[in-house]
């Protein structure tokens, strides 16, 4: 009995084989739909910050450096990769690529930063706040200008209006040369 | 058999004015208010009336009215009806009575709430600390809201958890803080006589992260699923998936047919999968790596099918609030008949060669023994309960997204051993296979994946719903808040009421059937780099290597 079921069993592991892969050595492509490193595409984002409202490892920072110029940090350190942000992107500015082999020495091979010129409008340029039914604003509760890009954190608020003293505080945290960095 | 008139009847009838109010949200669920005074009484005659303790959930109340809120929630399995018992305690004397004396699953519940909200529960028979790290502050209770999610107390030395007083005679042989059988940190002191097991205490919660709080403070709806996917690593999309559904209930959202069906795939597609990592461990640990090889192999093609459906292998982040992300094509659908036939042809051959394994059979037959009355009185769940003729699945029972629709057996045995829930995990993977293929059968052809929501979350408003994971069933409870964020999230894993049942399953065994026996209810806390073994009488402390312990394990005969 005993014997028999080892004998069985041996056929039973000689069948299938070897199965295991070479993988370093061989290169394993992922399937397409895979959800690797997102990519974002600067000629097609309008700087909503739909993503950065969305992401739930808020791996992505937006920051106003002034009325023009917004400045947007993906910190890939952070990313699960659930793919939430290229989901609700409008614009399909963000793919996520098939690309997983992200080991490297040095975070900023991994993060992204992209500083986008914001036209103004031109009869009062307050008007974003009559957006506020949109699916993307109502969805979030964080107020995503005012980001800290140093810290790397994203600054909450839980009201929709400007919070200028957060604003403030976070305006005396002394800034790099260069933004993102 | 009573339904739910009877029930709501009954209960005021016997309890008169004790009962404050009664809501029937639902033909399936009840929730009931009650005066905190009469909790330990009236738990007692639901539970009379045929029904299944599940969980406590316990909230911050103090804001809105000066109280701490707690919720006991039952299930009544042959009627699928849910009840959940609410009531309150002022915040300046949160006492109230424990239920723990009459269900002892509910002991962790209780400690959970001492610990976090800072409750008090007269007559609990072990009212130690259980959530919190040893050198947590006293009378810092994180899950108020005046505690900030960030808060980081100084760390305290020479703390340590008191364990339990060690039977006259008995050597105490801890298990952990790393673990013998998985890879999560726990530990469990076993007190041995000899070679038998006399008993032994549990202290866990080592890698107590506090996402229910995190959530609470600082994510919003629909980013929550993708927190929970995380709090399981093999099956994330059942936690997911209670938790969107939780919502959905208690938001009254409907979301569409298909949707409905691509979840219950993806649940059933984890399912396979994690019975066959069990297969693999359970294997493993009893020291037969022939079936550990041979089931890994299998279980190959279901992750890289996942892959290709979701974009990975294991955090799928298919589900959330108002649908999934992805849906399912005519390719794909080929493309999992056609993995799925392969698995079960597969599987058939190694169910074979288990079954007619003698090894196997000496290793697992009336190992970890639990008598049937004592699981009922345990509350334990999920293929564990199953194996000791416990008839119970939240499948079947209380139907959720598209199950009402599907055909399948669930597998009772009697032997109440560790082999019958070798066997009743071989055989819900079949029965899987088989929900999957009248899915892919069944499924409309159109009909929008995602159900855009129309208003906003109304708050305050409560959602209990229950998941058949691969281990049992989870249970999430949702309090719905204002900031487009839930008040309060609860969730019950299946480990939960079943780690609480481990003591019992030890009982009596020999201290080379630990591992088996604490794998055998596929735990979700774990792992092990050493253990320790002190003898008592000499006072002597020897260290044993995991490789000694898997030694012990293996040789045995």
């Amino acid at each position: 009995m005993w014997l028999t079921s080892k004998i069985k069993q041996v056929f039973m592991v000689a069948k299938p084989g070897v199965v295991t892969l070479r993988y370093p050595f061989e290169p394993r492509p992922a399937p397409p739909n895979f959800r690797g490193q997102p990519y974002w595409d600067h000629h097609k984002c309008i700087g909503c910050g739909g993503c950065a409202a969305h992401c739930p490892a808020r791996t992505i920072l937006v920051r106003d450096l002034c009325q023009e110029l917004r400045v947007m940090v993906y910190d890939g350190s952070r990313c699960t990769y659930c793919g939430r942000c290229a989901d609700v992107c409008p614009e399909d500015a963000i793919t996520m690529t098939s690309s997983y082999e992200l080991a490297t020495g040095s975070k900023e091979d991994i993060n992204e930063t992209m500083e986008l010129f914001m036209a103004t409008c031109q009869r009062c340029g307050r008007c974003y706040d009559h957006e506020i039914t949109n699916a993307i604003d109502r969805m979030s509760r964080i107020g995503f200008k005012y980001d800290s890009l140093e810290m790397r954190a994203v600054v909450p608020v839980s009201s929709e209006q400007f919070d200028m003293k957060l604003y403030e505080k976070t305006e005396k945290i002394k800034r790099p040369e260069k933004a993102g960095e | 058999m009573p339904g739910i008139e009877e029930i709501k009847n009954g209960l005021k009838k016997k309890f008169k004015d004790a009962v404050v109010a009664v809501e029937e949200q639902s033909p399936t669920r009840l929730f009931v208010d009650i005066k905190s005074a009469k909790v330990r009484e009236i738990s007692n005659g639901i539970i009379a009336m045929g029904a299944r303790y599940l969980v406590s959930v316990g909230y911050d109340n103090i804001s809105r009215d000066g109280t701490l809120g707690m919720i006991h929630t039952f299930g009544f399995d042959r009627d699928g009806i849910f009840l959940a018992l609410r009531t309150s305690v002022p915040e300046s004397k949160p006492v109230m009575d424990s239920i723990t004396p009459d269900i002892p699953n509910a002991g962790w519940s209780e400690r959970e709430y001492m610990d976090l909200l800072g409750m008090k529960f007269t007559a609990h028979p072990k009212p130690k600390r259980l959530i919190l790290a040893d050198d947590w502050p006293e009378g810092v209770h994180p899950l108020r809201k005046d505690i900030p999610w960030n808060l980081m107390p100084p760390a305290a030395e020479d703390v340590a958890y008191q364990l339990d007083e060690c039977p006259e005679g008995c050597s105490i042989i801890p298990v952990g803080p790393y673990h013998p059988t998985l890879h999560e940190p726990a530990h469990f002191a076993v007190f041995v006589d000899g070679e038998t097991i006399k008993g032994s205490d549990y202290r866990g919660f080592m890698t107590h992260r506090g996402i229910e709080k995190l959530c609470q403070t600082q994510l919003t709806y629909n980013e929550i699923p993708f927190v929970a996917e995380r709090i399981c690593g093999i099956c994330g999309s059942v936690h997911a998936a209670t938790y969107a559904q939780a919502v959905e209930l208690a938001a009254g959202i409907r979301i569409s047919r298909r949707a409905e069906y691509i979840r219950t795939i993806m649940l059933e597609i984890e399912r396979i999968h994690s019975h066959l990592l069990w297969l693999g461990v359970a294997g493993h640990l009893i020291g037969f790596d022939t079936v550990f090889m041979q089931s890994w192999r299998i279980r190959e093609p279901i992750m890289w099918l996942g892959e290709r459906i979701t974009g990975n292998r294991k955090t799928y982040g298919m589900i959330v609030i108002g649908g999934v992300r992805r849906d399912i094509t005519p390719e794909i659908k080929e493309d999992i008949l056609s993995v799925i036939g392969k698995v079960e042809e597969e599987l058939l051959t190694v169910k074979k060669a288990i079954q007619g394994d003698s090894a196997i059979h000496r290793r697992t037959k009336g190992v970890g023994y639990v008598s049937t009355e004592d699981t009922m009185l345990w509350s334990l769940v999920g293929p564990v309960a199953r194996a000791r003729n416990v008839d119970i699945d939240v499948r079947r029972d209380f139907p959720y997204a598209a199950y009402d629709e599907m055909k399948f057996d669930v597998p009772v045995f009697d032997s109440n051993d560790v082999w019958a829930t070798v066997l009743v995990r071989l055989l819900e993977t079949f029965e899987a296979i088989k929900i999957i293929r009248q899915c892919l059968d069944k499924m409309p052809n159109d009909g929008p994946i995602l159900t855009e929501l129309e208003a906003p979350i109304p708050p305050l408003r409560h959602g209990l719903m229950a998941v058949e994971a691969p281990r049992g069933e989870a249970v999430h409870y949702v309090i719905t808040g204002e900031e487009n964020a839930p008040d309060r999230w609860r969730v019950r894993a299946p480990t939960y009421p079943n780690l609480q049942g481990v003591p019992l399953m030890l009982l009596g065994n020999q201290l080379a059937d630990v591992p088996i026996i604490i794998g055998s209810i596929d735990p979700c806390f774990s792992c092990t780099d050493r253990m320790e073994i002190v003898d008592l009488r000499s006072g002597a402390a020897k260290t044993a290597s995991q490789r000694e312990l898997e030694e012990l394990s293996r040789n045995k005969r």
